[in-house]
C-alpha cells in the first residue's frame, strides 16, 4: 500500500504493552478465567446452599436457584478472569493508577483478539466475529424450523423440541445477532467518523464486549440444559414452567442487556464530548445520528426488559407472585414492561441499519444525501414515538381496551417518519451516479424489503387486522421482512462498505453480488408466501399446520435454502479476502467521511494529529466541498495527511479526446477526488497517428494541470478497447465521450448502455460538439503555431510539414490566409479570389483536423505582416509559420519582424504540387 | 508516545481523569447522569408492576394482607421508615458538605463528610433489614409481598452499591489522594449516585409507604 505515514496498527510505535505490566501469554488469561469460572460456580453453590440453610428453607436442593446462581457467578467469575476488572481492581484498593493505560490497546497478532482490548476497532472486530458466528448458529435452528415445516406432520421433532427451535433461533438472532452487531460496527467506525482516538471509556467497552460474549454462550448452551421454548418473548405464565434454559434466557439477557446498555452509554459520551473541532451536530455523518438515538432508546429502554426477566426470575427461583394470578399477580403486566422494551428495541434493530443505508446510499450515489435534517430528525423522532406505541403487540392480550386506539393512531404515525427516510433515499438516488458495488445493492435491497415490511406493519398496526392475523404466520412475514429484510440487509451492507477499512483488504465484487442475488430472491421466495399463509389462518408457532399448507411450505422450506447458500457464499467471500484479498485502498469507496481520510487499516490511534471538519459529510459532486482535513503527525510535519493511491477513471473518447468541454470535466472530476486517469482512443484505422495526437493534446493540457494521466490508442472498436483495460485494470469509473446523437456512430451503436451492462462500474456519458471538439484548447503546454501562407495554403506539402511537427510536439494550429488585394475589395474579381482563398485554407484546416491536429483559420485582407501580427495578437500564437512556393518566396522584412515582437517565425518553402481535396472527416 | 502528546478537547482516553474544561461537562459525570437515567427506568419498571398489581386490588383491600390472628389490615411502619428515611437524607447533606468543603481546599472535612454519610448509609440498611425480619410477610405473600420486596430490595442493593462507591472514594482520598478541588470526577460521580438513591427512596416511601 503506497502511503507516507506510519499509519498501520502493526507498526506500533511506542503504544504497546510496557509500563503497566509485563505482556502475558494468551494461556495466562484463559488459565485464570478457567480458574475464576470455577471459583464462581462453587462460590454460588456455597452461596444458594449457605441461603437456604439459614433461612430454613426445604429441600436444601432446588436447581433453578442453585442454577440461577451458578449461572450469574459463573459469568461474573468469568469476567474477572479474562482481565476485565483488573484495573478498576488496582484503582479501587487505592494503588497508583495511570489513566492513560494502554497496556490492552491494539493489536498485533490474533491472540489480541481472545482477551480483553481497549482498542474501539478490535474491539469492532471482536463484536463482528462473536455476532456472526452466532448468526450462523441462529440461522441453523431457522434451517431445522424448516425442515420441520417442509412437511405437514410431526416428523423431525417433537412440539416441545420445535418450540425450543424457533425460540432459540429468535433469541439468538435477536440478541446474539442484530443488536450486538450494530454495536460492533458503530464500535470500529463510529470514533474514526466523529475524529476520535478511541471511545469514551476504552475499558468500559471491553467489558461490555465481554459481556456480551458470556451472554451469547449461556444463549448458545440453554438447548444443552432442556429447550428454552416459550418463545423469544417469555410470556409467563408458559415462561415459568419453563427448565433450567429458560432459566438460562433470563440471565443471558440481563448480561446482554447490561452490555448494550454500557455500549450506549459509552456511545453517548462520545458522541457528546469527543466529535473533532469544527464537526456541530449537523455536520454529523447520519450513522452518527442513528447511534446517538439508538443509544438513547437501549439507555432508557433496556432497564424495561431487565425488570421483566427480573420478576419472571424471582417468580421461578424464589417462588414470587408476579405473575400468579391466584396471588394477585398480573400476566399482562409482563407484556407491558416487557414491550416497553422490546418495541424501542425493534428500532434499536432497525435505526443504526437505516444509519448505515444513509452513508451507503450518500456514497454510491454520488449524490448530496437529499434532506439530511430530514434524516436527522426523522430518526430522533421514531425514537420518540418508539416509546410510545409498545401496546400495539397486545391488542388481542386482553390488556385494558382503551388503550388500543391510541397505540394504533401513534403505531401509524410512525410510518410517517420512516416513509421520510425511504423517500429521502429515493431522492438521493434519483439523478445520481449509481455505482452497484454489493454495499449498494444491499442498501437498496434493504429499501425494497423493508418497505414491503413496513408496510404490512402498517396493517398490522391497525386493530382490527391485528386481531386477525396476530397469531397467524402474517406476523412471521413481517418481523422477518423488517429484521432480515430490513436489519440484516443493511447489516450486509455495512460489514461490505467498511469491509476494506477494517481488514485492509477488498472483498470479491463477483461473489459479493451473487450473495446479494442469493440473499434477496431468497428472502423474498421464504417470506412473501408467509403473508398468505398468515391470511389463509396458518397459525405461527406451532410444529404441525393442515395439509392444505402443505405445497405452499415446502416451497419455503425449498427457497430458504438460497439463503442458506448465500450465507455460505457471503463467509467464504469473508473469510478468503480477509486471508489473501488484494490490498484495499484508503478510500476505495470515494467516501468524505473521516474514517475514509485514514489509512486502511487506521493507525493505532486513528489520528495522528487532531483533525479539523470543515464541512457537510455528503457533498458529493460538489467542486471543492470537503469534509475534513486530516493532518499527520507531529513527527511528519503536521502537514495534510492524503493517500497517494488513485482510483482509476477510464476515459474513452475518439475525435473529441481533446476538446475543451472534456479536459474542463475531467479536471472538475479531478478537484473533487482522489483519481487517476486513463485515456483510451479506440481506432480502426490503419494510420493511428491522426489519434495519436489528439491524444498527446489532451495528455500536455492535464500533465500541466498536475493532473496524473496517461492515455493509449488501442486498435480496436470501442467495446473491445474497454474490455481490454477492464482486464488489466480495476477501473472505478468510465467517462464516455461522444458526440450528439445522429452525429455519433458510437451512439447509433448504443455504446454507452453497453458499455454499462458489460463492465458494471458507473458509466458517465459526456456529449460534445464537433465543432467544440476541434477548437483548439485553452493550455500552455500546447504549442499555438500559426500558418500564415497565401496561394499555396492547400498545399499537401504544407500539411504532412505541420503534421511532422505535431509529433514532436503536442500543438494546435491557426491558419491565416493573407490577401493582398490591390484593387477595391468589393468588386467581383476580388469576391472571387477571396472565396477561393476561403476554400484553400478550409482544406488545410479540414487536412489538419483529420491528421488529428486541431485547427481553425481565416481569410485576412493585409499583407503577411498584418497575417503575423493577428497571429500574435487575437490568436496568441507561439509560432509562426510563414509558408511560400520554392519560386515566390516569402521573405524576412523588417515588417514582419516588427509584427512578431519576439515570436519566433520560420520560413518554409513548399514543393508545389497539386492538392487534392481530402475526404469529409468521420464524425464521432 | 506522541499520541499522548497531543491533547484533544475532551479526548481523555481512559475516562474519569483528566479535567474538563470548565465550560464543559466531564465525561465521567456525563455517563453518570445517562446511567441514572438507565437506572431510573429499571425502577420505573418495577414502580409499573408495582402500580398494575395494586391497581388490580380494590383500594380500601390495599395492602392485600392481613394479620393472621386478628384479621386487621396490614399496615406497613410508616414511622420507624419515616426515621430511617430521615437517616438517609441526611446522608446526602453530609455527603454534600463533606464536596463542599473539599472545593475549598479542606481534604480532611471530605474523609469526615464520607465516613458520616456512609455509616449513616449503613444504618438505614441495617434498619431497613431489621424491618424486613419483623414486616411479618415474605416475598412470596401475594404478588403484594413480591413487589414489595423487589421494590426496596433493588433499592437496598443501590444503597449498597452507593456505599461500596463511597468507600472507594474514601479509599481513593485516604490513600491515592487522587482527587484535587478541581478534578474529582469519581468523587462527582460517586455522591451524584447517591444523591439518586436517596431521591429514588423518597419517591419510594411517599408511593409505597405513604400513598
Amino acid at each position: 500500500m503506497a502511503t507516507h505515514a506510519p499509519t498501520h496498527a502493526h507498526t506500533d510505535h511506542g503504544h504497546g504493552p510496557g509500563h503497566h505490566a509485563p505482556a502475558r501469554p494468551l494461556s495466562y488469561w484463559w488459565k485464570r478465567a478457567f480458574v475464576a469460572v470455577v471459583t464462581g460456580v462453587l462460590f454460588a453453590l456455597g452461596l444458594v446452599w449457605f441461603c437456604r440453610w439459614a433461612f430454613g428453607f426445604t429441600p436444601l436442593w432446588e436447581p433453578q436457584a442453585y442454577f440461577t446462581a451458578i449461572f450469574i457467578f459463573a459469568g461474573i467469575g468469568f469476567l474477572i478472569g479474562i482481565g476485565c476488572f483488573d484495573w478498576w481492581w488496582d484503582y479501587l484498593r487505592g494503588h497508583r493508577v495511570s489513566y492513560e493505560d494502554h497496556s490492552m490497546h491494539g493489536a498485533t497478532s490474533w491472540k489480541d483478539y481472545c482477551r480483553p482490548n481497549t482498542d474501539h476497532k478490535v474491539i469492532g472486530i471482536q463484536y463482528l466475529v462473536v455476532t456472526f458466528a452466532t448468526f450462523v448458529i441462529a440461522g441453523l435452528f431457522a434451517e431445522a424450523v424448516r425442515i420441520q415445516l417442509a412437511q405437514p406432520g410431526e416428523q423431525f421433532v417433537n412440539a416441545q423440541t420445535y418450540n425450543g427451535l424457533f425460540s432459540e433461533h429468535a433469541t439468538l438472532m435477536i440478541f446474539g445477532f442484530v443488536i450486538p452487531v450494530f454495536a460492533g460496527l458503530a464500535n470500529y467506525v463510529l470514533p474514526i467518523m466523529i475524529g476520535a482516538k478511541d471511545m469514551a471509556f476504552p475499558r468500559l467497552n471491553a467489558l461490555s464486549f465481554w459481556l456480551l460474549v458470556v451472554g451469547a454462550v449461556l444463549l448458545v448452551l440453554a438447548p444443552a440444559f432442556g429447550a428454552f421454548s416459550s418463545g423469544w418473548t417469555a410470556y409467563p405464565p408458559l415462561a415459568l414452567q419453563g427448565t433450567t434454559g429458560t432459566t438460562m434466557f433470563e440471565i443471558a439477557v440481563q448480561f446482554v442487556g447490561a452490555s448494550s446498555i454500557a455500549t450506549a452509554l459509552n456511545f453517548m459520551v462520545t458522541i457528546v464530548t469527543m466529535r473533532a473541532p469544527g464537526m456541530t451536530v449537523w455536520r454529523m455523518p447520519l450513522l452518527v445520528w442513528a447511534n446517538m438515538t439508538t443509544s438513547a432508546l437501549v439507555v432508557f429502554g433496556t432497564p424495561f426488559i431487565a425488570g421483566s426477566q427480573f420478576m419472571s426470575l424471582y417468580d421461578r427461583v424464589l417462588g414470587t407472585s408476579f405473575f400468579n394470578a391466584a396471588n394477585g399477580g398480573d400476566v399482562v403486566m409482563y407484556q407491558h414492561v416487557f414491550w416497553f422494551y422490546s418495541h424501542p428495541a425493534v428500532y434499536i434493530m432497525m435505526l443504526p441499519g437505516f444509519g448505515i443505508a444513509s452513508e451507503v446510499i450518500a456514497t454510491f450515489s454520488r449524490k448530496p444525501i437529499f434532506g439530511y435534517r430530514a434524516i436527522a430528525f426523522s430518526t430522533v423522532a421514531i425514537a420518540i414515538l418508539g416509546f410510545g406505541v409498545w401496546a400495539h403487540h397486545m391488542f388481542v392480550s386482553g390488556m385494558a381496551s382503551w388503550i388500543r386506539i391510541p397505540m394504533m393512531m401513534t403505531t401509524i404515525v410512525i410510518a410517517i417518519p420512516t416513509g421520510i427516510k425511504i423517500f429521502s433515499w429515493l431522492g438521493t438516488m434519483w439523478g445520481g451516479k449509481i455505482h452497484l458495488k454489493t454495499p449498494m445493492l444491499f442498501a437498496m435491497g434493504f429499501i425494497v424489503a423493508f418497505t414491503v415490511g413496513g408496510l404490512s406493519g402498517v396493517f398490522l398496526g391497525s386493530v382490527p387486522v391485528d386481531i386477525n392475523v396476530h397469531s397467524t404466520y402474517f406476523i412471521v412475514a413481517h418481523i422477518h421482512y423488517v429484521l432480515f429484510g430490513g436489519s440484516v440487509m443493511t447489516i450486509f451492507a455495512g460489514t461490505y462498505y467498511w469491509f476494506p477499512k477494517m481488514t485492509g483488504r477488498m472483498y470479491n465484487e463477483t461473489l459479493g453480488k451473487w450473495h446479494f442475488w442469493l440473499t434477496f430472491v431468497g428472502l423474498n421466495l421464504t417470506f412473501f408466501p408467509m403473508h398468505w399463509l398468515g391470511t389463509q389462518g396458518m397459525p405461527r408457532r406451532v410444529s404441525d399446520y393442515a395439509p392444505r399448507f402443505a405445497n405452499v411450505n415446502f416451497f419455503i422450506s425449498m427457497a430458504s435454502i438460497l439463503m442458506v447458500l448465500g450465507t455460505i457464499v457471503f463467509f467464504y467471500n469473508m473469510i478468503t479476502s480477509w486471508h489473501s484479498g488484494p490490498r484495499a485502498p484508503w478510500n476505495p469507496w470515494r467516501g468524505r467521511t473521516m474514517e475514509w481520510l485514514v489509512s486502511s487499516p487506521p493507525s493505532l490511534f486513528n489520528f495522528d494529529a487532531v483533525p479539523q471538519v470543515v464541512g457537510g459529510p455528503y457533498q458529493y459532486g460538489i467542486p471543492g466541498a470537503r469534509h475534513a482535513i486530516v493532518f499527520a503527525g507531529p513527527e511528519l510535519g503536521g502537514g495534510e495527511l492524503t493517500e497517494t493511491e488513485k482510483r482509476l477513471i477510464l476515459v474513452v473518447a475518439d475525435q473529441a479526446v481533446a476538446s475543451q468541454v472534456l479536459i474542463d470535466d475531467v479536471r472538475k472530476r479531478n478537484a473533487e477526488g482522489f483519481w487517476r486517469f486513463t485515456f483510451v482512443v479506440p481506432s480502426t484505422t490503419t494510420d493511428h497517428r491522426a489519434a495519436e495526437r489528439r491524444l498527446q493534446v489532451a495528455l500536455a493540457v492535464l500533465a500541466e494541470s498536475g493532473i496524473d494521466a496517461n492515455g493509449t490508442v488501442i486498435d480496436a472498436p470501442p467495446m473491445q478497447a474497454i474490455d481490454k483495460v477492464m482486464r488489466e485494470e480495476n477501473v472505478h469509473e468510465i467517462i464516455l465521450t461522444t458526440f450528439p446523437v445522429g452525429s455519433s456512430p458510437w451512439l447509433d451503436q448504443d455504446l454507452v448502455d453497453r458499455a454499462r451492462k458489460a463492465t458494471r462500474v458507473a458509466v458517465t456519458h459526456v456529449t460534445i460538439r464537433p465543432n467544440d471538439a476541434r477548437g483548439a484548447v485553452d493550455s500552455k503546454s500546447v504549442q499555438r503555431v500559426a500558418i500564415v501562407a497565401n496561394v499555396d495554403i492547400d498545399n499537401a506539402g504544407l500539411a504532412a510539414l505541420v503534421q511532422a511537427r505535431s509529433d514532436t510536439q503536442p500543438l494546435t494550429a491557426v491558419v491565416l490566409c493573407p490577401l493582398s488585394l490591390d484593387g477595391p475589395g468589393w468588386s467581383d474579381e476580388a469576391e472571387e479570389i477571396r472565396t477561393e482563398a476561403s476554400g484553400r485554407t478550409a482544406t488545410l484546416i479540414a487536412r489538419l483536423q483529420e491528421a488529428g491536429i486541431q485547427s481553425r483559420g481565416e481569410v485576412i485582407d493585409g499583407t503577411p505582416a498584418d497575417a503575423v501580427r493577428l497571429a500574435r495578437t487575437a490568436h496568441h500564437a507561439n509560432v509562426v509559420l510563414i509558408a511560400s512556393r520554392p519560386g515566390d518566396p516569402i521573405t524576412e522584412t523588417d515588417e514582419i519582424t516588427a509584427a512578431a515582437r519576439g515570436m519566433s517565425v520560420e520560413y518554409v518553402t513548399t514543393d508545389g504540387q497539386a492538392s487534392t481535396a481530402p475526404g469529409a472527416a468521420e464524425g464521432r | 508516545m506522541t499520541t499522548e502528546n497531543v491533547t484533544l478537547p475532551g479526548h481523555d482516553l481512559h475516562g474519569g481523569g483528566a479535567p474538563a474544561p470548565p465550560h464543559r461537562i466531564s465525561q465521567g459525570m456525563l455517563v453518570m447522569i445517562l446511567f441514572l437515567g438507565s437506572e431510573a427506568m429499571l425502577f420505573a419498571s418495577f414502580f409499573t408492576a408495582y402500580f398494575m398489581i395494586r391497581f388490580n386490588i380494590a383500594a380500601n383491600d390495599w395492602p392485600p394482607i392481613r394479620n393472621t390472628a386478628t384479621g386487621a389490615r396490614f399496615v406497613l411502619p410508616k414511622g420507624i421508615t419515616a426515621v430511617n428515611t430521615v437517616f438517609l437524607v441526611s446522608s446526602s447533606f453530609t455527603l454534600w458538605w463533606g464536596e463542599h468543603r473539599f472545593k475549598k481546599g479542606d481534604r480532611k472535612s471530605l474523609e469526615r463528610g464520607l465516613l458520616v454519610t456512609i455509616f449513616l448509609g449503613l444504618t438505614f440498611l441495617v434498619i431497613q433489614l431489621n424491618e424486613y425480619a419483623h414486616l411479618g410477610f415474605t416475598p412470596q405473600n401475594k404478588a403484594f409481598g413480591s413487589v414489595f420486596y423487589s421494590l426496596t430490595g433493588l433499592h437496598g442493593f443501590h444503597v449498597l452499591v452507593g456505599l461500596i462507591l463511597l468507600t472507594i472514594c474514601y479509599v481513593r482520598t485516604r490513600r491515592a489522594r487522587d482527587f484535587t478541588p478541581t478534578r474529582a470526577t469519581v468523587l462527582g460521580a460517586a455522591s451524584l449516585y447517591w444523591h439518586f438513591v436517596d431521591v429514588v427512596w423518597v419517591i419510594l416511601f411517599l408511593l409505597v409507604y405513604l400513598l
